[in-house]
Formats: C-alpha cells, structure tokens, sequence
C-alpha cells in the first residue's frame, strides 16, 4: 500500500528552536491520528506538508509530490488549520465561495460546492452571518468546511475538536468516517488521545519534534501499558509496606516522599492493583490512601521520548 | 469541470484586499486625514481669499500635503495591511493552501489595495481644486483635473507596490513606511544635484510641471520629460510587485506557537 505522507528525517528550525527533529514516519491511507502534547510539532508537521514551510533538512512525500512551493497538486489537499483567525468581516458563505474561486471554480460551481459544505458542517442556518460573530465551534465547523468543499484527496485537520461540544464532536467523526468511506484521507491532530480512539486506530505519536510510536492503537496502548506508573500510598508505616509490595516483580522502584507516605513504580498497574487488597489482607497492612499520578498522556509521553527508559 | 483562469482568480483576490481595506474605525480615519487639504481650503473660504489666492493654495497644497504626504499615509495603512495583518493573524494560510499562484496573490492584493487607495485619495485631491473653482478659480475644468488623478495614480501605483513589499518583508513595515515617506521622500527632495531622483516624489513633481502649464505646480523641477517620469513611476511600481512575488514565495508562514 502507497503511503499519503511519507517523512524521512524530517527537521525544521525556527531559528533555535527544532519545531521538527527528524521526524521519520509513514502515514497509510484512511484516517490517522498525530497524537502529542502541545509544541510537539504537530503544527509545524501539518505547515510542511502542507508546503507553507520549507524542510531544512529530511525528506517528505505528500501524495508523492514535494510539498513546498505552489501549483495545482495543492488542490488535491484540504487544510483545516488550528488557529480561529479568519476573515471577520466577511460572511461563512462568502468565505467559502471566495476560497473555493482561488482554487478556480467558476462562480455558480463555487457556490453549490460551498453551500454543500456549509450543510455538511451544519452551518446553513448561519451561513449568512459575519464571522466575527462565530462562535469557536461554528469557526471550527467553517474551517472544516472550507477544507473539504473541493473534494481534496488527503484533509489535514489541526486539533479540530478543540472548543467543539459533545455533540459537534459526535456529528465530525460521523462525517469523518464517511469522508473516510468515500476513500479520502485524513491525518487528525489532537493533543488528547482519547479524541482520535474515536476516530482511528492508527496513530503516530509524536514528541519534542519526533515520531516516538507508529501503528495501530493497540500497539500504543501495549507501550502505554509499558509505561511505568506512578502509584503514591498514604500508610502510618511506609517501610513495612515497601517491604511487602516490594515481593511484587512488577514493581521497578519504591520511594518515600514523606513521613506516612510512599510512592511505588509499576510497569502493570492492573496487576498492582488487583495484587494490592490481597496483600493487605494477608499481610495485615495498613493502606489509608491510594492515588494513581500520572495517569495521563504528558506522562506517556515523557517516558517513551526518553525511550522507555 | 473547467477551472477559471488567472485573470478570474486575480479579480476575486482583488475584491477580497479591497473590501478589507474598508473595514473598522481604520477607516473613518482614513477618511478625515484625506479630508485635511480640503478643509485647510476650505477654511480660506470663509477668510474671504480671493479665488485666484484659493486657486493657488489648493495647488502648493496639493504639491507639499496631498501627494508626499496624504497619499503617502493612506497607501501605507491600507498597503502594509494586505500581507502584514494577515501574516500576523495566521489567514494568509487560507490563500496560500489553495492552488492559486503566488504571483496571481500579489497581483490581486496589489490591485485591491491600489483601487481601495485611489477611492481615498483621488478626492482627497480633486477636493480642494474643486472648493476654488467652486469659490470661482479660472480652472481649467478637464485637463488639470485630469492631470491630477493621473498623478495620484502614478504616485499611488508606486507607493502601494512599495508598501506592499515591505509589508511581506518586514514586522515593522509601519514604522519603515513612515520613516521612508518623512525623511527620505521629503529630506532628499531638498538636497542638490541628482540625489532628488531618487525619490518617488521628484517623479511625481516632474509629472505634473510639465502638464500644468500655470500655477505652483508648473513651477516643480523639469529635470525628466513627462514620459521618462510615467516610464520611471510605471517601473518601479512594476518592479516592486515583482519583488512582492518573490517575496511571497519564499515566505514561510510558521504556527503562531513556533514551537508547536
């Protein structure tokens, strides 16, 4: 199968600053998410490829084109970027129609084509309003618009939930899905991992301007799951439960950070917490606290960039 | 489906840079600094001037406020706008994504932005001739009209590519516009020898001396003939658009976070 994107070593700096650090991935027909915290370089990854940025360094296929520079390949792409900036002064529908006019749509097909959009997002009631009137998620469902109403091969979508409700959330991966099915590819940005499992099984992670995991989701949830935990218990007698929990092979390192505390690393926290009551039982033990610290994708992240260590 | 030419997408870029040009309060300021020449002749009027005296100050004026300075101001603010606020804001991706050439982007703004310019200006010069000849001033009523739009257009044509280039090159393209219209187009204008030909103005001066036969504006230098003055004016506003464009296309439009 063809990758849409295909990154080797991709870098890029912005004076001192590495917004992508051989960044090396391969992303495969259908919807994938980019996963990483905020100034992972996902912004950055989404501006080369979609050739608003120059490489420094690396190479990287779009469609099997170069990316920087302009031309007609551009209109095989539909870009939703994550900034709400937009033209204030002018209504949803002209800015779709304008838009789509660039891309060299006669006027009365510019039109149709945007008023299509415009319902596919949900937004004809609104269609006719300023933008500076827009709310955030009506900005995101208009720049959504704008990114599809030329029927583009690949839709790049730059944390597209971000300040939509439950139910917008409900209505883009619907409409995701069926961009999906009429054989368009997606790459969808999120800082939240949770929002692409929605969407996708295919993930590419990314950190500090490299890719740290590739594949489908159970292959990250397997190294999510590796990932060692951070597990703080409150006891009146910390040693003498290190002592016991300390038997347990899944348990990497124990610490005491206070006087009735202790924090235990584990590389399976379902085995450690279905060993724990067990052991309290048998060992006479006193646990009066219990608080997991790190589970979040920051964490996740931290570990794998540091290369599981 | 057959896609539009250039020429299509041009227009709509146009339409675009021109309605934004008259946006905001930005606007109604505009409106009162191109309005200045004519209230200060205005203001004659009611200190009972002669319409010969009138004739003459809507002429120094038009010479020494309207051209080097009121259409300088107004080309700047509305010029820079067209790239530098969309940089800034992050919507210049939205033109920059689709598949229209960046030399068509440039063209389109620089043309939105000229119109948008002359729509202010061209009143802001015809006004005060007009308030003298409405005072009674012997004008000529078609050529010196005539020759005075030619003028701001010209002057317009040069400064809006000018501006247009700054603001794609530079974040202080405001404060560089500012300092090239009041020192080096006025300061350079007073030194001797050849050094005036290096100013915008000087053009624009030998322009009109050699149209208007009477007047303080026949009295400007006569240094170029009319047609070298339009062929010098015409290129520079042409090579400044096509320094626009490269511009434009070797400019990277970063996240607003660089690092994100």
């Amino acid at each position: 199968m063809t990758a849409v994107i295909d990154a080797s070593d991709v870098t890029k700096r912005y004076g001192e600053v590495l917004g992508l650090n051989g960044f090396t991935a391969s992303f495969e027909p259908g919807i994938t998410g980019l996963i990483g915290p905020n100034g992972a370089g996902k912004s950055t990854f989404f501006r080369l490829v979609e050739g608003q940025l120059k490489l420094d360094s690396g190479q990287l296929s779009v469609l099997g084109n170069p990316t920087w520079g302009e031309g007609a390949f551009r209109r095989r792409i539909g870009y939703c970027p994550e900034s709400s900036a937009m033209f204030d002064w002018m209504t949803g529908e002209e800015f779709v129609i304008a838009l789509l006019r660039l891309d060299g749509f006669p006027k009365a097909e510019a039109r149709d084509r945007a008023f299509r959009a415009i319902s596919t997002v949900d937004l004809v009631s609104a269609r006719e309003r300023r933008l500076g009137t827009y709310s955030k998620g009506m900005r995101q469902r208009l720049k959504l618009a704008q990114s599809i109403a030329h029927d583009p091969e690949l839709i790049l979508l730059d944390e597209p939930l971000n300040g939509v409700d439950p139910l917008g959330r409900a209505t883009l991966s619907a409409l995701l899905r069926d961009l999906q099915s009429q054989g368009r590819h997606i790459i969808v940005s999120s800082h939240v991992l949770y929002e692409v499992e929605r969407l996708t099984d295919q993930i590419v992670m990314i950190a500090n301007g490299r890719a740290l995991a590739q594949g489908d989701l159970h292959r990250i949830r397997d190294l999510i799951d590796a990932h060692p935990h951070v597990i703080d218990l409150d006891t009146p007698d910390p040693r003498a439960l290190a002592r016991i929990l300390g038997t347990l092979d899944h348990v990497v390192s124990i610490e005491f950070p206070g006087p009735n505390q202790l924090r235990v690393r584990t590389r399976s926290p379902d085995a450690f917490y279905q060993a724990l009551p067990d052991l309290v039982l048998q060992e006479h033990a006193d646990v009066r606290g219990l608080r997991s610290l790190d589970d979040n994708l920051d964490a996740v992240f931290r570990y794998l960039s540091e290369g599981g260590r | 489906m057959p896609a539009e030419g250039d020429f299509a997408r041009i227009l709509v870029v146009a339409s675009l840079s021109f309605r934004s040009a008259f946006r905001g309060m930005r606007t109604l300021g505009l409106v009162a600094f191109a309005l200045v020449p004519s209230l200060l002749v205005l203001s004659l009027t009611t200190a009972h001037a002669s319409p010969a005296s009138m004739e003459n100050a809507a002429q120094v004026l038009l010479g020494l406020l309207t051209l080097p300075i009121v259409v300088m101001v107004v080309v700047l603010v509305i010029a820079v706008a067209q790239f530098r606020n969309e940089i800034d804001s992050e919507t210049l991706v939205y033109l920059t994504d689709r598949s229209v050439s960046r030399s068509t982007l440039v063209t389109g703004k620089y043309l939105g932005a000229w119109a948008a310019s002359l729509v202010l200006v061209v009143p802001a010069a015809l006004l005060p001739l007009g308030i003298a000849g409405a005072a009674g001033a012997a004008l000529n009523p078609t050529v010196v009209p005539l020759v005075i739009v030619a003028a701001t257009a010209l002057a317009s044509a040069v400064y809006v590519g000018f501006f247009l280039f700054l603001g794609l090159v530079s974040r202080s393209a405001l404060m560089i516009g500012l300092v090239f219209g009041f020192i080096w187009e006025e300061l350079l204008l007073l030194l001797p020898g050849s050094v005036p030909r290096l100013t915008v103005s000087y053009y624009v001066r030998c322009f009109l001396s050699g149209e208007v036969q009477t007047g303080p504006l026949s009295g400007f230098p006569t240094g170029v003939s009319v047609p070298v003055a339009v062929a010098v004016l015409l290129g520079l506003a042409a090579f400044f658009v096509i320094a626009s464009v490269w511009a434009l296309r070797n400019l990277e439009t970063a996240p607003e976070r660089v690092s994100a």
